[in-house]
């Protein structure tokens, strides 16, 4: 029975993905045209509140996260390296997060924009988009 | 007597395991009440970063501009749905290096959640996304 514990708890620590961004508050955008995004250690948050976070902390500027970026993907070449998770509030106005999607491009890195898909897609079952 | 006290002694000093178990479950119930298996959704793409050229181009490329929660393609105001339609009837798939690349301009007050669809609409037919701003970053 112990066992059987402790192999169930080898289980859970391998699939865990820990939310690093739990304090921040936001509600993410919606679409229709949406594939499977898998996680990458590089993360920028943008929250309700407009307020910038780049691995789960805050930063003051857009600046800060293109030198965050450039450092982090420092001898990074591959495509899934160079991913940058991206998180913004659906309600944020492109005053705030135009200069942060041009921060992680100039930054050199490649963006996933996470939101929630919706289910009106004109897509028929099975042809969803995927990106690996 | 001298026996006795000896195996007494050794078991004295074995680790009790018997909580082990109780530990464990402990910890099963934590990880499944924090843990998430949920698979993020989204979409991928590689902005391309510089200034706007000066040089007037050949080819008229694709633009699509957001004006509050209002979206045009090539100066004609058209919808969300209609926009999904339009860019892949231009398989932008099929295309190669610049013919695949779709300016993205924003005025006015535009939420992410407009943006957002947009960038997904041109992203899912195949369209390189390349934002238009002001020149050096400044806003107008």
């Amino acid at each position: 029975m112990g066992d059987i514990a402790f192999l169930l708890i080898i289980f859970f620590m391998v699939c865990s993905n820990f939310a690093k961004e739990a304090h921040i508050h936001l509600k993410p955008p919606k679409a229709a045209d949406l594939g499977e995004i898998k996680e990458t250690p590089v993360s920028v948050t943008i929250s309700q509140e407009g307020a910038l976070y780049l691995q789960g902390r805050q930063v003051p500027d857009a600046a800060a996260i293109e030198w965050g970026i450039a450092g982090l993907l420092k001898d990074k070449a591959g495509e899934k390296e160079r991913t940058v998770l991206f998180k913004c509030d659906a309600a944020v106005s492109r005053e705030v997060f135009e200069p942060v999607l041009d921060a992680i491009a100039r930054g050199g890195g490649l963006i996933a924009a996470i939101g929630d898909k919706t289910v009106e897609s004109i897509e028929p079952p099975g042809t969803g988009v995927r990106y690996d | 007597m001298l026996k006795s006290f000896k195996k007494r002694q050794l078991s004295d000093s074995d680790i009790p395991v018997a909580s082990f178990s109780d530990l464990a479950f402990l910890l099963i119930i934590f990880f499944i009440l924090t843990t998430t298996l949920q698979k993020a959704t989204g979409f991928l793409t590689d902005i391309p970063s510089g200034m706007k050229s000066q040089v007037p181009q050949q080819e008229k490329t694709t633009t699509i501009a957001l004006h509050e929660d209002q979206i045009s393609l090539n100066d004609e105001t058209i919808n969300l749905a209609e926009l999904r339609r339009r860019l892949r009837s231009m398989n932008l798939k099929s295309k190669l290096g610049d013919a695949k690349i779709v300016l993205l301009t924003a005025t006015g007050k535009v939420k992410y959640q407009t943006y957002y669809e947009t960038m997904a609409t041109i992203t899912a037919s195949g369209g390189v996304i390349a934002i238009i701003r002001e020149e050096g970053g400044k806003e107008p």
